[in-house]
């Protein structure tokens, strides 16, 4: 028998329990001998529909419980409200109650049987053993929430990874890619000899360096081709004269989407690698990052960068879809993405924003400014247009002359922007509207008014005008506008709290009872994964920062931000950034599968549709934005 | 389990405990005030070469028991007997017990020392019992002499006595398993039908104490009112 494989020396009840529980996250990743010493040490029970399975009367909770059929429904009492309100509803496969268990002590919520349900338990000390012996165990049972929502992250990676086939991830740091020993040479050394160079190198750049092998310039084919066709200097010049001074340069600790970004938002193919004394270590090009992909980002930004047609430009934007395809198959998780996104649809932006120029210069210069998700940088593919301009009143000319000369041109743009696929703002929140084009001084007072008379109108438009942005322009003028703005906020008590209340108002979509609260009109189904599910983090978040000067408009970057200044413990804030990126995926993925079917981009989405591992993380999500939620109704006493 | 087997086995051979006769394991228990909730049941079932019990024989033995209202996975039972002499090619088919498993199992004499005494003399549950218990009764009387009595109640009496209006499609095991969405993992495997049986019997136990049902005995009697219902019926 010994000689016989494992699975027949053990009993057959034994092995078929080991076999449910390894469908259900985390057994999936236990070893075969923990879920044995799990499956042998189980008890498995019976209730009936409305059974209480366990409660706070029983005292502490020396069980832990698996559901192996049937549903368990979490009631908690609401003194408040008189009335008992459902917490959550879990169903086969996941697990209670953590943190009783963990923490030793009783569960607060009643736990009760919603239809016939079988539920496996161990007793606490097998789950102790098994918690000290098994990582993924302990893993799940310490971290929880977060956890899980790695192994989603990793299932998105490998769902796409494989449709590209790139063991290739952002985040793996550079110094994976980084070719070492890069061919060097001194400033001073001709043209022709350092394109001989490259040439016996068979490589496509050289990096010039100083005595103490700090980079101080760049030369590529590129420059070479140009050199030659413009006729900028001989092949007997020095080097230096015609390399690109300054190379972007980033440490080998910084990964590879860091990388990607500097090239893009440069339209550098080369970067150099240096060590912490700046010295040069190694090179990474685009091809080194990108080397499966079709469509990669440095080019892309590029190729819009120095578009000559609005046509050309149109026609760019399905690249941008395939891309967030690939990016996503690269490993790069939603925050990068949407960051992906924004960085393309400002290089758009800017590149229309330059050709109208060129053939109808307004003659004043502006600042073109972006609100709402734009301005926070999280724009997925689906994106209408919130923009604006601030300008600076030339001497002799009144603010409405300026608008008279700026607003024909706003009003191009706008159109030129749909067709590149911003849809036009139904709230005409657009530039080329007239209360939207203003001087400084005219947008200081707007916020004045804004700050100290806040009536409901104005809270609506808070999630659009708090998160600005300049995209074009100079950007001193909206930098100590912001000041102003952010110092406001900060003294206005009054202001704070109606914010609050108005963040608090958007519910997560999680009711009560039967786990998803749909929105009524439209879709029977559907669940807005924006309203419902983005909002109540960005709202949220966006109080907590504008009431303690963080700067920054990114709803991640606020988070990070309120941790270091103390407002968000570490861990929460951990939790609800995963939570949110999370959702931010599976909206992102399901535009791209809307795409990839031709229909028109919604942000509605059916939870049946979604297998149980994602819809159970959904939830879990939304219960992370309850959270949130409730330190808001503490911190301001809603 | 099957470690605490081995070593029991281990230790019969060494002789290093006194012989364990069929007269020196638990007595049978008769079904009194037990609570229900409280005490221990088995529930069994075995695959055999075949229908009839004069002629055909018992290959595997899988049970478990129920303890306080749940069943207790650290406490089951799970042999194929050695029986390499059988023909089993009849049967072979729906249970996949083969000639390999069967030449690789226990003991007989040894096995069946070993059951008795997990029993415990604890009442003994099963689906269609009559079958079971006329089968393990042979066996026992054959390979050890044994003839003691226990307590055996049916599995498919106590399901209709519990939910008489039911609507199950016929009343064999996998109907009321359907019935109850239960998932039974490997159908005809002993262990696997005794886990269902026994589930089945915790839905029944359940309602039985929502009925004020408290002890063995109301259980008993409760059957055998049942059954005698059911043969006026047939009169």
């Amino acid at each position: 028998m010994a000689a016989a494989n494992q699975d027949t020396t053990r009993p057959q009840n034994t092995r078929s329990i080991m076999g449910f529980l390894q469908a259900h996250a985390p057994f999936s990743n236990m070893d075969d001998d923990h879920l044995a010493h799990f499956a042998e040490h189980a008890t498995l029970r019976f209730y009936a529909d409305g059974d209480v399975v366990l409660c706070a009367e029983d005292g502490i909770v020396h069980r832990f419980y698996v559901v192996k059929q049937g549903r368990i429904r979490g009631e908690r009492h609401n003194e408040k409200a008189e009335k008992t309100e459902t917490t959550f509803e879990i169903s086969q496969g996941e697990c209670f109650p953590l943190a009783a268990i963990i923490g030793e002590r009783p569960t607060r919520t009643l736990h009760r049987a919603v239809g016939d349900t079988f539920c496996l338990s161990i007793e606490q000390n097998t789950f102790v053993t098994l918690i000290s012996e098994s990582e993924p165990f302990r893993d799940f049972c310490l971290r929880g929430v977060s956890s899980l929502l790695d192994q989603v992250n990793q299932r998105i990676q490998t769902g796409a990874m494989a449709s590209i086939g790139s063991s290739i991830s952002l985040s793996t740091p550079l110094e994976r890619y980084a070719h070492r020993n890069p061919i060097v040479c001194s400033p001073d050394l001709p043209v022709r000899k350092a394109v001989a160079r490259m040439h016996e190198n068979n490589v496509g750049s050289i990096v010039i360096t100083d005595d103490s092998r700090h980079p101080t310039g760049i030369f590529t084919l590129r420059d070479l081709r140009t050199m030659i066709a413009e006729e900028t200097c001989t092949l007997d010049s020095p080097v230096r004269q015609i390399m690109t001074k300054g190379p972007c340069c980033l440490t080998a600790q910084a990964d590879a989407f860091d990388a990607a970004m500097l090239m893009a938002e440069h339209h550098f193919a080369h970067i150099c690698v240096v060590d912490e004394d700046e010295q040069l270590i190694g090179m990474v090009s685009e091809r080194d990052l990108f080397s499966l992909q079709r469509v990669d980002l440095v080019n892309l930004a590029r190729t819009i960068g120095t578009a000559t047609h609005l046509r050309t430009l149109v026609s760019l934007r399905t690249d941008v879809s395939r891309l967030v395809d690939a990016m996503m198959a690269h490993g790069a998780d939603s925050g990068q993405v949407v960051k992906i996104i924004t960085t393309l649809n400002d290089v758009t932006v800017r590149r229309v924003l330059e050709l109208n120029i060129k053939k109808n210069d307004p003659g004043i210069p502006f600042t073109w400014l972006t609100f709402g998700s734009e301005g926070r940088q999280e724009q997925t593919l689906l994106t209408d247009q919130d923009n604006g301009i601030l300008f600076q009143t030339p001497e002799g000319m009144t603010e409405d002359q300026v608008r008279e000369k700026l607003l024909p041109f706003a009003r191009v743009v706008n159109d030129e922007l749909a067709e590149c696929g911003f849809t036009l703002c139904k709230g005409n929140i657009m530039a080329s509207n007239p209360k939207l084009c203003l001087s400084d001084r005219e947008w200081d007072d707007w916020f004045i008014r804004f700050i100290d008379a806040s009536t409901p109108q104005n809270l609506v438009y808070s999630s659009i005008f708090l998160d600005m942005r300049a995209v074009f322009g100079p950007k001193e003028h909206l930098d100590e506008l912001l000041d102003r703005v952010s110092t406001r906020v900060r003294k206005n008590a009054l202001f704070q709290k109606m914010l609050a209340s108005n963040a608090f108002r958007r519910k997560p979509a999680l009711t009560m009872f039967r786990n998803f609260r749909f929105v009524s009109e439209g879709k029977k189904h559907g669940l807005d994964l924006k309203r419902q599910g983005l909002a109540p983090f960005v709202e949220a978040v966006r109080v907590f920062a504008l009431a303690n000067g963080v700067k920054s408009a990114n709803t991640l970057e606020r988070m990070d931000d309120l941790v270091q200044k103390n407002v968000f413990d570490a861990k929460d804030a951990a939790a609800w950034k995963d939570a949110y990126s999370l959702i931010q995926a599976i909206r992102m993925r399901s535009h791209q599968e809307i795409l990839e079917r031709g229909e028109e981009l919604t942000n509605y989405i059916d939870p049946d549709d979604l297998n149980p591992l994602d819809r159970r993380i959904l939830r879990e999500s939304f219960r992370q934005a309850q959270r949130l939620q409730q330190k808001l109704e503490v911190t301001y006493q809603l | 389990m099957l470690e605490q087997i081995r070593q029991w086995i281990e230790r019969r051979r060494k002789g290093l405990t006194g012989k364990m006769a069929p007269e020196n394991t638990p007595n049978p228990k008769s079904p009194g005030d037990q609570l229900l909730s409280e005490c221990r049941l088995i529930v069994l079932d075995l695959e055999t070469t075949g229908l009839h019990p004069n002629k055909d024989e018992v290959i595997a033995v899988g049970a478990v028991a129920i303890n306080g209202g749940a069943i207790d996975l650290s406490d089951q039972f799970d042999l194929v007997l050695r029986r390499p002499e059988l023909d089993i090619t009849k049967t072979v088919l729906i249970h996949g017990i083969g000639t390999e498993a069967l030449t690789q199992g226990h003991e007989t004499e040894d096995a069946l020392l070993f059951l008795l005494e997990w029993m415990n003399g604890d009442p003994v549950l099963a689906y269609h019992s009559a079958f079971d218990q006329k089968f393990l009764e042979k066996t026992l009387k054959a390979e050890l002499g044994y003839t003691q009595n226990h307590t055996w109640m049916d599995v498919a009496d106590i399901l209709p006595a519990f939910f008489p209006d039911a609507l199950t499609d016929g009343k064999g095991l996998d109907n009321w398993a359907d019935h109850f969405g239960l998932e039974v993992s490997a159908r005809h495997h002993a262990a696997s039908d005794a886990l269902a049986t026994a589930e089945l019997t915790l839905i029944a136990m359940n309602k039985a104490h929502k009925n004020g049902l408290k002890t063995l005995r109301e259980l008993h009697d409760k059957l055998r009112y049942q059954r005698r219902l059911k043969n006026i019926h047939r009169m």
